[in-house]
């Protein structure tokens, strides 16, 4: 019976470059979640509005008769809000264990105690996170102003927007980064991706009735700016060169978003430490 | 030499049957429910209406009338709208959804559902009792809370005499929400490995656009028949809700009452068989 050598060895593998190392994490967690059957399944869902509004512009491209179904940059704009719900979904079965389930194991330590910095940590968890909802929403988004000019065969429509490819881009990004820093913050205060879930379910949801409440009895939509989703519309809309939605002026909401984002990245450097020191 | 007759064995005690074993696990549960971080979660979406009105009560009680299009609103006519937009659509689902989906996943993900199972009593018993705790706890936290809104917000141009009455109704309603979401979920928890997002998917996904279409399809909700029991007028606040009032069709008073009671007992019945049956196979 063969007796391996359980001594000391010196590792062999091949060491990523200092600030690398975070692609490691992302490989890992996307390799992951493709294994997933699922998520595959979630992913294809998600996929669905993408076909129906390739058909939409080919009809509207090729039958002359159903020009009322040809896009505009509102229907790009309609896509990317449409896409909100599977963002939700995919932010929830793909971020609220990234870091939850790292605490619960205690392997957080043993991530530390690599040579990997806690913002590689940070950067490798939500990249996963932000390359699966952008695949939801700027990839789709993209490709549907591409087919637009493959279905019409001119450009003419892509001259006349230009913006809507920068546009496409800012509001996935925005609508992305939001989420994963959100979510990436909650899982970091919890051991347990359930309780995570249901935080974000609530922070989003509780957000929004609070709104609907407060505009039911103030008459007003100035108070979108306690809404999670309410300020992203609002800034988005203006990214699309729309009239804003609500009354809300654009910098507060802009304003709360960023003031997310930073109370998130705040979380996270208090949360992702090697150790915690007990006094 | 005689020899001293043993000493009879003490009688074995009998296992308690399926309703005494329900309640001792509720006993041990409440505890464990109401001293929990969840606690935290299950009171700050409490408190939130509680806030709202105590702020709506703090300006009008400075002279600022209530008014929406320059037309006053009345009190009731606020809690009513906060009975639907908080209670109804966000409170009781998310709560069932929370807690109903955990009963049985908790102790799977802990490993100590193999303590519970080892017990003498019958398994289904082990999820009921934590239903029940789940009722007690739920009911004890959210129905205060709504009677303090009502106290807080009823009296601002209304009378909390003559209102009393629907809010009664809405604490029942809200009681049979609790009760009817928190059996489904329990359902889907004993039976799915990772149920909450499928709760969440039937809660915010399959319930909303449900009820956004004409026929038969909201039938497959419990959102339908509890929302034909609401006493208030239905809020339009958002696109949503709108498109839902214009589609909507208030089932009868006995066949809601009559299809929540079957949702309840067919999906508590089913959790309860489920775990009965069930192998729980624990990650290592």
């Amino acid at each position: 019976m063969p007796i391996h050598d359980q001594s000391y060895r010196r590792y062999g593998g091949h060491r990523e470059a200092l600030g690398r190392a975070w692609t490691v994490i992302a490989w890992a967690g996307i390799r992951s979640m493709i294994g997933k059957r699922k998520f595959l399944a979630l992913l294809i869902f998600a996929w669905i509005p993408f076909i129906v509004r390739a058909v939409q512009i080919y009809i509207a491209a090729n039958f002359p008769q159903a020009s009322i179904l040809a896009p505009t940059a509102e229907t790009f704009r309609q896509f990317i809000e449409q896409q909100g719900v599977f963002v939700f979904f995919v932010t929830i079965y793909v971020g609220a264990g990234l870091i939850a389930n790292d605490r619960r194991a205690n392997a957080l330590q043993i991530y530390l105690s690599k040579p990997l910095m806690r913002v590689e940590y940070i950067a490798g968890k939500l990249a996963v996170l932000m390359a699966f909802l952008l695949l939801v929403t700027w990839v789709p988004g993209i490709l549907l102003l591409l087919l637009q000019v493959l279905f019409a065969g001119s450009f003419s429509f892509l001259r006349a927007n230009l913006f809507l490819f920068p546009a496409l881009t800012l509001a996935s990004f925005l609508q992305v980064i939001v989420a994963s820093f959100t979510m990436l913050a909650l899982s970091s205060l919890s051991n347990s991706s359930r309780y995570v879930a249901i935080l974000y379910a609530g922070a989003v949801f509780f957000t929004e009735a609070m709104f609907g409440a407060l505009t039911a009895i103030t008459g007003s939509t100035a108070v979108s700016w306690v809404s999670f989703s309410a300020n992203l519309a609002q800034v988005v809309d203006v990214i699309f060169r729309l009239k804003p939605r609500y009354d809300t002026p654009v910098p507060v909401s802009l304003l709360v978003i960023v003031a997310l984002i930073a109370l998130s990245i705040s979380v996270l450097e208090r949360r992702v430490r090697g150790v915690e020191v007990v006094t | 030499m005689t020899e001293t007759p043993a000493a009879p064995a003490p009688p074995t005690p009998r296992a308690p049957g399926f309703l005494q074993a329900s309640l001792r696990i509720m006993d041990l549960s409440i505890g464990q429910m109401l001293w929990s971080r969840r606690t935290i979660f299950m009171a700050l979406v409490v408190c939130g209406p509680v806030v709202i009105a105590l702020v709506i009560r703090l300006i009008t009680s400075l002279g600022v009338p209530t008014r929406i299009n320059g037309a006053a609103m009345t009190g009731p006519a606020i809690f009513g709208l906060m009975i639907w937009i908080f209670y109804l659509r966000f409170t009781v689902p998310v709560l069932g959804v929370f807690y109903g989906t955990a009963l049985i996943a908790d102790e799977v993900d802990d490993k100590t559902i193999t303590y519970l199972f080892t017990r003498p009593i019958p398994r289904g018993a082990v999820l009921v009792g934590k239903y029940l705790a789940y009722l007690v706890a739920t009911g004890f936290v959210v129905l205060p809370s709504v009677a303090l809104v009502y106290l807080l917000i009823v009296p601002i141009n209304g009378s909390l005499g003559t209102s009393f009455l629907a809010f009664v109704k809405d604490l029942v309603l809200l009681a049979v929400g609790l009760a009817v979401y928190g059996a489904l979920f329990a359902f889907i928890g004993a039976w799915f490995k990772r149920p909450l997002l499928i709760g969440l998917i039937f809660v915010f996904g399959w319930e909303q656009a449900a009820l956004a279409f004409p026929g038969y399809l909201k039938r497959f909700t419990v959102a339908y028949y509890l929302q034909g029991l609401v006493p208030h007028a239905m809020p339009q606040d958002s696109v949503l809700s709108l498109v839902q009032a214009i589609v909507r069709q208030t089932p009868s008073l006995g066949s809601a009452v009559l299809w929540l009671i079957v949702i309840w007992v067919v999906t508590l019945y089913l959790a309860s068989r489920m775990v009965e049956r069930r192998e729980y196979v624990l990650d290592q």
